[in-house]
């Protein structure tokens, strides 16, 4: 009993360490109701209830999947939700649709050209559903053995042993593959299936020589007879890829001149050319199914006029995907000109898009979301110094906020307190300064910092710069 | 003379050839009308077929690998990081091919269990020989492509099997067919020129 209980610990540690929390980790979807008309507070999101509405029919037209080469541009003030939106939009698609996210500056790199980027960008987002002959791997675990090699931070082994009505085998693991069993918590006596090319498990269900065992399953364990024959069988398997990772399986170079070069970098046009055709062949044929996903790029207003008129045409092409931006800047210099334009985007581009508007949140949502995002960090809070937060998040911004939420159960941690109290949100709000309170700093001791041209208009120097 | 009307023989007298010698290996490669690729090894001196070996491509795309039916396989010189964590334990059962002159042979390495475990049946329906275990530790359904090609059917009677130093071994005694049709291909091999420039091996020794 006690070993199992010492299993289940180390299980959900390494859970843990998998999934971090991120700024958004506590977004799981759009928060629509099946009409598609967004509830007040789900799934993590609060308040902007027309962009949601409108992200919602945005979702509706992505899944029909008919139709190509949209822009969507999610324009607001910094921290109204924007990025929240679209990743809520990704979680809303589900793990099939290939949903790609990027920054405006991520194309800017010396290994490619920034249409390059673009187009890997545009093409990670579509994926195609084909049916491929596949190794499997499919039996009864008799034993999942996990241990760590000797010595500190030794990489971890993993042995497993499978059955079928006729044979045994053991297989060695790596620490992918433990991670992703410890994921699916498998367990002796269910009956798995392991794709060998992609490492994927499927877990089919319990073996029926496990019925007995009943208080050891959940209630909705479903039993399955254990498979006859060989462990390993070729079968058809649908996987998803994306276009790029067709690019890349036929651009890639092999023999031992791979050891010199690199697998990213540029793909050849006549690769691409030759991919679509196959692509459209195989869609003909009825082996294949396209799947248009979408493209988030964030920060938008960071792409200059070349990606500008380079996606207008892009988005023409009929295997375009839905594009997402999102900025928060208002009429500004187009990156690469000396124009200015709404949002830093060429006119053209923009009269191409729907934009969707988000608004800066009440004093009721901004306490929701802090009350998500607490809970999210695990973190306990009194009441008012939630109410306290909140007043905060009105004064100087929601990210900062939200910052003060973990360092401020730390110092209650510290004192010994399992409820972060309203003295607890005062000390952190002296320790660290907002942006705001910063800039006066500065403003007042200005001639005592280095390298001061005592102009103290910096957001001007800013504007030059950029 | 009735081989040489069959699917399998007309193909290979149809795909384009070429061939290498190196020492006392021939080695040819066969391009199919179908976009298949083989590769053949002989033993010039006994002129037993070594290895046999085909390209297999994904669907995908890509270069494919080299799926090996007779002989040892080939290592792989560049291993990718890509495949799978997930490979049978070394002490785990290994199957290979190794033909002879007059036999079709299998050889299955850490197999300790004594030879009254095994039993070794045809099974013409699927086409292949089973091989299962008493203690249900193994088990195995064995191709045999060579008789597949020329329309034979296993024959319980034809099927030996030794245990020895932990390895299992089955033999097929092949036909009178199948050797009158490999003494005949032989023969029409020797009409593919070898290419004289061999491509130096870089030998670093």
């Amino acid at each position: 009993m006690a070993s199992i209980a010492a299993a289940q610990v180390q299980e959900v540690r390494s859970i843990t360490r998998i999934e971090r929390i991120g700024a958004h980790s506590h977004i799981r979807g759009l928060g629509l109701d099946d009409s598609l008309e967004p509830r007040a507070v789900s799934q993590g999101m609060v308040g902007q209830k027309m962009a949601r509405k409108a992200a919602g029919v945005v979702l509706q037209m992505i899944r029909e999947g008919k139709i190509a080469g949209r822009a969507v541009l999610l324009a607001g003030q910094p921290g109204t939700g924007k990025t929240a939106i679209a990743m809520g939009l990704a979680q809303a698609l589900g793990p099939d649709t290939p949903f790609t996210s990027m920054a405006g500056s991520e194309i800017y790199s010396l290994e490619m050209s920034k249409t390059e980027a673009l187009t890997q960008a545009i093409r990670k987002s579509i994926g195609i559903r084909i049916k491929e002959e596949s190794e499997i791997i499919e039996g009864e675990v008799v034993e999942v053995v996990i241990e760590r090699a000797a010595g500190t931070g030794g990489a971890r082994v993993g042995r497993l042993t499978l059955k079928t009505t006729d044979m045994e085998t053991n297989y060695d693991m790596g620490t992918k593959m433990i991670d992703s069993l410890l994921k699916e918590k498998v367990q002796a006596g269910d009956v798995i299936t392991i794709d060998k090319a992609t490492g994927k498990i499927n877990k089919l269900g319990r073996s029926f020589a496990r019925a007995r065992d009943y208080d050891a399953t959940g209630q909705q364990a479903r039993f399955v007879q254990c498979p006859e024959g060989e462990l390993q069988k070729r079968k058809e398997v649908v996987h998803t890829v994306t276009l790029h990772e067709v690019d890349v399986i036929n651009s890639r170079t092999h023999g031992f001149l791979a050891l010199f070069s690199g697998d990213t970098g540029e793909i050849k046009s006549e690769i691409r050319e030759q991919i679509n055709s196959k692509v459209a062949e195989w869609r003909e044929e009825g082996k294949a199914e396209m799947i248009p996903g979408v493209l988030f790029v964030d920060e938008a207003h960071m792409l200059d006029i070349e990606c500008f008129s380079f996606l207008n045409r892009a988005l023409e092409s009929e295997t375009a995907p839905i594009v997402i931006m999102a900025t928060n800047r208002g009429i500004t210099r187009i990156r690469g000109t000396n124009y200015k334009s709404p949002h830093g985007i060429p006119l053209d581009l923009l009269d191409r898009m729907i934009i969707v508007p988000t608004s800066p949140y009440s004093h009721q949502e901004l306490k929701e979301i802090l009350n998500i995002r607490c809970e999210e960090e695990d973190c306990q809070m009194s009441a008012d110094a939630l109410t306290v937060l909140t007043r905060v998040a009105t004064e100087t911004s929601l990210r900062y906020a939200i910052q003060l939420i973990t360092t401020a159960s730390l110092v209650a941690k510290r004192r010994k307190a399992s409820e972060v109290s309203m003295e607890d949100v005062k000390k952190v709000y002296s320790l660290f300064l907002d942006e705001h309170r910063s800039e006066q700093f500065l403003k007042e001791y200005q001639d005592e910092f280095m390298f001061d041209d005592g102009a103290g208009d910096a957001p001007q120097l800013m504007e030059v710069t950029q | 003379m009735s081989y040489k009307n069959l699917i399998w023989y007309k193909s290979l007298l149809s795909a384009e050839k070429s061939c290498l010698k190196d020492d006392k290996i021939k080695k040819v490669h066969y391009k199919f009308e179908d976009g298949r690729e083989m590769v053949e090894e002989y033993n010039v001196d006994t002129q037993v077929l070594l290895r046999r070996a085909w390209k297999v491509r994904g669907k995908l795309g890509g270069e494919g690998k080299w799926h090996v039916e007779v002989g040892d396989p080939i290592p792989d010189a560049t291993p990718s990081n890509d495949v799978a964590d997930i490979i049978e334990s070394k002490d785990q059962p290994v199957l290979s091919r190794r033909n002879t002159r007059i036999n079709l042979e299998w050889r299955i390495r850490n197999l300790p269990y004594p030879i009254e475990t095994y039993s070794i049946k045809v099974d013409n329906e699927n086409k292949c020989i089973v091989i299962s275990t008493t203690n249900k530790k193994y088990y195995k359904k064995l191709e045999v492509p060579e008789l597949e090609r020329i329309n034979l059917s296993l024959e319980q009677t034809n099927v030996q099997a030794s245990h020895n130093f932990n390895t299992l071994i089955i033999t097929y005694k092949k036909p009178q067919k199948l050797l009158d049709m490999e003494k005949e291909w032989y023969e029409e091999l020797k009409k593919v020129k070898p290419i004289k420039d061999i491509p130096s091996d870089c030998k670093t020794q």
